[in-house]
C-alpha cells in the first residue's frame, strides 16, 4: 500500500494525493502504509457489486491505520460474530475479486486478525 | 501529526449578488416504480405533466436541464437532446447534471442560478431514471460508480454496506437500535400507501423490517429503498416571466433558498462517519439565505436512501440535536400529523428511488402539497417546506427552501 506523506507538515496520506490536504504543500514523497490498523465500523454485506459473487456474504469494514490513515477493505479470517468497533486488524496480500474476463487476476489489499491462523499454528510448531 | 481528515475551514460563503427570485411554476411526476418504458419515454411523459401544470406550450422553453445518472447502462448517453427533441423543441440546449443520488436537485439549483442571474426566464428540469432492466448485482455495481469506486466499490463495498457501516457507527456513539431505524421505514411505508404515484404501497410493521433479509448489517430488505424507474420534471421560471401565466401564476411556489456543498467521495476520508459535512453546509447555507430556522419548516422530503439516512439528514439540518432524531421518529414527531413531518410522499423509502429523478421528485412533493392537492398525505397548513438531497455517502447535497405566497 503505497501512499504518500508532506514534507512540509508530516501528513500521511493513501491513496496518494498531488497536494497535501492539510497544507496544501506540493512537496510529498512516496511512503509505505503501515499493515496494522483497527475496525471504525464494519458490515456483514449479503450482496455485493461484480466480481465477489463467489465471496458472498463478505465482511468489510472501515479500517484506521496506525498512522491515522482510513480506508475502506474487506476482512478476512476474522469470524463476524467476534468482530468489534476497534478489533486490531492487519493487512494482507490476497487476490480480490473473480480474475478478469481474458485471465487477469486482480491482487490487492485485504485485512485479517493481527496473527492469521497461518502464522499462529507456525508459531506454535 | 497534523489531521489528514481535515474539513475545509475557509469554507466559501456564496454572495448572490442581484440574484432575482425564482419560482417554481409548475411540476408533474411519473409513477415511480418498475416501468416497460424507456428512460426517454418517462422523461417525455413527466415533462409534459409539467408544461402542462405551468400552462405553458414547449416553445415558452428556453433551456433545460437532465437530472440523469444511469442513462449509459440503456446505451443512451447526450439524453438533453434526445428530450428537447422528443418536445418538439431540438433547438433549445439542455445538458445532463450527474451528481449521483443528488442529480435532481443539483439540476434544480443549476436553473436556480441561471434563471436568478437573469440568463433565461424559463427553463425545464426533468430528472429520470431507469433501471430495472438491470439484474440486482448489475445495478448496486452500477449504483457503487457514485461512491469512490476504485477504493470502495473495487474492494467490494455496495452503497447498502457503506450506509450499513454509517448505521453501525451511529449505533456505536449514540445507541440508535436497530427497532428505531425500522421507525422510519414504517412511517415512510404508510405514507407511501397514500401517495398514488409511489413504488411501493403496503402497510409493513417494525416486526417485518426486523424480519427482512440482511442486506448489509445492520441494514435490511426493508431499510432499503428499492430501484425504481420514473421521472419527475418542474418548470422554473423568473418574477416577470410568472406573472405573464395569468391563472397559473396561483400556483406557483417560490425558491426562497439554494444550499449546495460538497463532501470526500470517499466516506472513509470523513473525521466522523455519522454526519454527512455537505448536508450540514448546504442545509447551513440554505437557512442564512432564506432567514428561516427549522422550526419554520412545514415539512421536508429528505433522502432517506436507506432509514438511518433519514436519521442522520434530520441531525444534520438540525432538526434535532445528535443522537435524537430516532427517538423522535419512535415517539411519531415525524408523521405526516407529528410536529415535523418527514417524507409525507413516502420518501425514497416508500415513493421510491428513480436516481435522477429523486431530487425534482422531491420538488413535485412541495409543489403539491404547498398549494393543498396533496390528498390524504396534505400535511395540514402547510406553507413552507425544504427539500434535502444527497448524492452518494454525501459527496454532494443540495438543500432547497420553498415557500408559497
Amino acid at each position: 500500500m503505497l501512499g504518500n506523506k508532506c514534507e512540509k507538515c508530516q501528513a500521511e496520506f493513501f491513496p496518494p494525493v498531488n497536494i497535501c490536504r492539510a497544507c496544501k504543500s506540493i512537496d510529498l514523497k512516496p511512503l509505505e502504509m503501515p499493515g496494522a490498523g483497527k475496525i471504525l465500523s464494519y458490515t456483514l454485506q449479503k450482496e455485493s457489486v461484480a466480481g465477489f459473487e463467489e465471496q458472498e456474504p463478505m465482511v468489510f469494514g472501515l479500517v484506521e491505520l496506525s498512522n491515522g490513515v482510513r480506508l475502506v477493505a474487506q476482512i478476512v479470517d476474522f469470524p463476524y460474530e467476534s468482530l468489534k468497533i476497534g478489533s486490531k486488524v492487519k493487512a494482507v496480500f490476497r487476490r480480490v475479486k473473480a480474475d478478469g474476463p481474458s485471465g487477469q487476476i486482480y491482487y490487492g489489499y485485504k485485512f485479517g486478525p493481527p496473527r492469521s491462523p497461518r502464522e499462529t499454528s507456525a508459531t506454535e510448531e | 501529526m497534523p489531521s489528514i481528515l481535515i474539513l475545509r475551514d475557509n469554507q466559501y460563503d456564496p454572495q448572490y449578488r442581484n440574484m432575482r427570485d425564482v419560482f417554481v411554476l409548475g411540476a408533474g411526476t411519473t409513477k415511480y416504480g418498475k416501468s416497460h418504458l424507456s428512460a426517454r419515454e418517462l422523461a417525455l411523459e413527466a415533462s409534459k405533466k409539467a408544461l402542462v401544470e405551468s400552462g405553458i406550450e414547449p416553445t415558452d422553453v428556453q433551456a433545460g436541464f437532465i437530472a440523469n445518472a444511469f442513462s449509459l447502462s440503456e446505451k443512451q448517453g447526450h439524453l438533453g437532446p434526445i428530450i428537447m427533441s422528443g418536445l418538439g423543441i431540438a433547438d433549445v440546449p439542455a445538458s445532463t447534471i450527474e451528481s449521483a443520488c443528488s442529480s435532481g436537485a443539483s439540476a434544480i439549483r443549476e436553473a436556480w442560478v441561471n434563471i436568478g442571474a437573469g440568463i433565461y426566464d424559463c427553463m425545464l428540469v426533468t430528472g429520470v431514471e431507469k433501471v430495472s432492466q438491470l439484474d440486482t448485482i448489475t445495478a448496486t455495481t452500477y449504483f457503487s460508480f457514485g461512491s469512490d469506486y476504485i477504493f470502495e466499490g473495487a474492494c467490494g463495498a455496495s452503497f447498502p454496506g457503506l450506509y450499513g457501516s454509517i448505521a453501525r457507527a451511529h449505533m456505536s456513539k449514540y445507541g440508535t437500535t436497530e427497532e428505531q431505524m425500522a421507525n422510519v421505514s414504517v412511517k415512510n411505508h404508510e405514507n407511501g400507501m397514500l401517495n398514488p404515484n409511489a413504488h411501493f404501497h403496503k402497510k409493513i410493521t417494525v416486526d417485518d423490517v426486523m424480519n427482512s433479509i440482511v442486506v448489509a448489517s445492520p441494514l435490511k430488505l426493508y431499510d432499503a429503498c428499492p430501484f425504481s424507474d420514473g421521472a419527475a420534471s418542474a418548470v422554473l421560471c423568473s418574477e416577470g416571466f410568472m406573472l405573464k401565466m395569468n391563472g397559473h401564476a396561483s400556483e406557483a411556489i417560490k425558491i426562497v433558498a439554494s444550499g449546495r456543498a460538497g463532501g470526500t467521495g470517499a466516506l472513509h476520508q470523513r473525521p466522523d462517519l455519522t454526519t454527512l459535512n455537505a448536508a450540514v453546509l448546504a442545509g447551513r447555507e440554505a437557512f442564512k439565505q432564506a432567514g428561516l430556522a427549522p422550526k419554520d419548516i412545514d415539512f421536508l422530503e429528505v433522502h432517506d436512501c436507506f432509514t438511518i439516512a433519514e436519521l442522520v439528514a434530520l441531525e444534520d439540518l438540525g432538526f434535532y440535536p445528535r443522537g435524537e432524531a430516532a427517538k423522535a421518529t419512535q415517539e411519531g414527531q415525524t408523521r405526516i400529523n407529528g410536529e415535523t413531518p418527514v417524507n409525507p410522499s413516502g420518501g425514497l423509502k416508500a415513493k421510491g428511488h428513480p436516481v435522477g429523478a429523486t431530487g425534482v421528485g422531491q420538488v413535485v412533493e412541495v409543489y403539491e402539497q404547498l398549494n393543498s392537492r396533496a390528498g390524504h398525505r396534505q400535511v395540514k397548513d402547510a406553507r413552507i417546506a425544504l427539500t434535502h438531497n444527497v448524492g452518494a455517502t454525501g459527496g454532494s447535497c443540495a438543500v432547497h427552501i420553498f415557500e408559497k405566497n
